[in-house]
């Protein structure tokens, strides 16, 4: 027999459900018995009416369901099915429920216009659906075994997966599992798939970004303990930096090495040069320091908060408080210092010729006061 | 005149027929039978025959594993089945005699 398409597994699937509707009455061993190889049949003598013959449909060819099932069962020398069998047919099976509801709903959606595309677009689909079918089976084994990651990392775990590769392929080509007492397994397995196919993928993908930031970390040295973090960041750090570390503040020494006070530093675009940017709310540690210190800002003659003006002055921030807009504000009674210097005295520069030179153009020395 | 009637008292002793040939599945069984002119058999009815047949002690069965397809049920004669293909097959050939020379009779006459 050829392999049928999609559309004539489901009218055989859905004949062969209502026949066995119509014999259920009988109990499920005498239904197994009479129908074990209906789809089978049913598929072939299609097949064969599509080839040799007119190219009717199941109904067509058999009549209704229920007049193929008295046929089958009186010719297998049953009585004939009673009012009772009816009654039976209340408390369906689920499965064939499904089924059911399966073809009425891809009936309604034949119907339309833009669904026949769709629907061949997602029959090309199906053997998509049965690797990851395959990979849930293995995924969920493997979770029972206690393993996880996206894919097997050792012969077992690999076996298992390409166990369960071959089985989902097999049965989604028709080739295995079509005999009626084991519908159940690929049945359950189905449902299965469905229902874990997103937690396992939102779990493995959870799991693969893990990997990755352990091994960012890995290649950060931060896990030998060793190695020294670097970030690498595509934006231009704004502020000062010195040997691939921002700074928190200046300390200027003149010419003869004398530490200076209140130096407002600018770029050669008169912009200011700033190293904070948090307007006082940060925190910052210095060498040997018991506890951070926040910054406060410069006021220049027109009123505006300068933070250009070096060494940036502060306080410990246990000596600030929060003023009614919630800011960090330095009390009244504690006033701002200059954080301890990083030496006292600089080396001071030689007096080479050329000061002089320079002298005529720029201020040599500031015109601000020492400490 | 209706040979559907007809078929159903002789239905069995076509299948075993068949099937003593050489073992067949349900639909393999329904295509020989077409092929050897037997047209107006119903699928259903077949099936229903080779199961009964079976549960009776007249056939074996045993399932197939296929390389294209599903697994298939094939069904075999067995000695019983064999002793009941020529009883019948006796009184069939006898039936047949009767209706001929009684039909040939009619029609010389």
């Amino acid at each position: 027999m050829s392999v049928l398409d999609t559309t004539d597994a489901l009218d055989v699937a859905g004949y062969a459900a209502a026949v066995r509707r119509s014999l259920a009455d009988l109990g499920p061993e005498q239904v197994e018995d009479l129908s074990d190889d209906l789809e089978a049949d049913l598929a072939e003598a299609l097949d064969d009416e599509r080839h040799v013959a007119h190219g009717r449909g199941l109904l067509e060819q058999f009549g209704p369901p229920e007049d193929y099932a008295a046929e089958l069962r009186a010719a297998a020398g049953l009585a004939p099915a009673t009012a009772h069998a009816r009654r039976g047919q209340l408390l369906s099976d689920p499965v064939d429920d499904t089924r059911r509801f399966g073809r009425w709903a891809l009936r309604r959606l034949r119907a339309l216009a833009w669904w026949p595309p769709v629907e061949a677009f997602l029959i090309a689909l199906r053997p998509v659906w049965w690797l990851l079918r395959g990979w849930v089976v293995y995924q969920l084994v493997a979770i029972l075994a206690g393993a996880s990651g996206w894919l097997p990392r050792n012969l077992a775990a690999f076996l298992v997966l390409v166990g369960a590769v071959i089985l989902s392929v097999q049965y989604g080509r028709g080739a295995w599992f079509q005999q009626r007492r084991l519908a159940w397994l690929p049945v359950t397995a189905n449902v299965v798939a469905v229902v874990a196919v997103l937690p396992l993928l939102a779990g493995a993908h959870d799991r693969l970004v893990a990997s990755e930031s352990v091994y960012a970390d890995y290649t950060a040295g931060r896990l030998g303990g060793g190695g020294t973090q670097t970030i690498i960041q595509d934006k231009a750090v704004d502020g000062v930096v010195v040997d691939g570390v921002q700074v928190s503040n200046l300390f200027v020494y003149d010419a003869d090495g004398s530490p200076l006070t209140d130096v407002q530093v600018y770029d050669d675009r008169g912009r200011p040069v700033r190293t904070t940017f948090d307007d006082g709310l940060g925190q910052y540690w210095f060498p040997e320091a018991t506890e951070p210190w926040s910054f406060v800002s410069r006021v220049d003659s027109d009123g505006r908060a300068r933070w250009n003006v070096y060494p940036l002055q502060g306080a410990p921030a246990s000596e600030f408080t929060y003023d009614d807009d919630g800011l960090q504000v330095l009390p009244a009674e504690s006033s701002a210092t200059t954080p301890p210097w990083p030496f006292a005295k600089a080396p001071a520069l030689d007096d080479a010729p050329e000061a002089a030179v320079g002298a005529e153009g720029a201020p040599s020395s500031s015109p601000t006061s020492t400490p | 005149m209706d040979t559907t009637q007809l078929l159903k008292g002789v239905l069995d002793l076509a299948v075993l027929a068949v099937v003593s040939d050489e073992d067949g599945y349900g639909y393999d069984v329904v295509r020989r039978l077409r092929a050897a002119g037997i047209e107006e058999v119903g699928d259903a009815s077949v099936y229903g025959t080779l199961r009964r047949l079976y549960s009776s002690g007249a056939l074996t069965s045993y399932v197939v594993p296929s390389d294209e397809g599903p697994h298939r049920k094939y069904y075999g004669i067995n000695a019983q089945g064999r002793a009941m293909l020529e009883a019948q097959r006796k009184d069939w050939q006898e039936f047949a005699g009767t209706m001929g020379r009684l039909l040939k009779t009619e029609v010389v006459r």
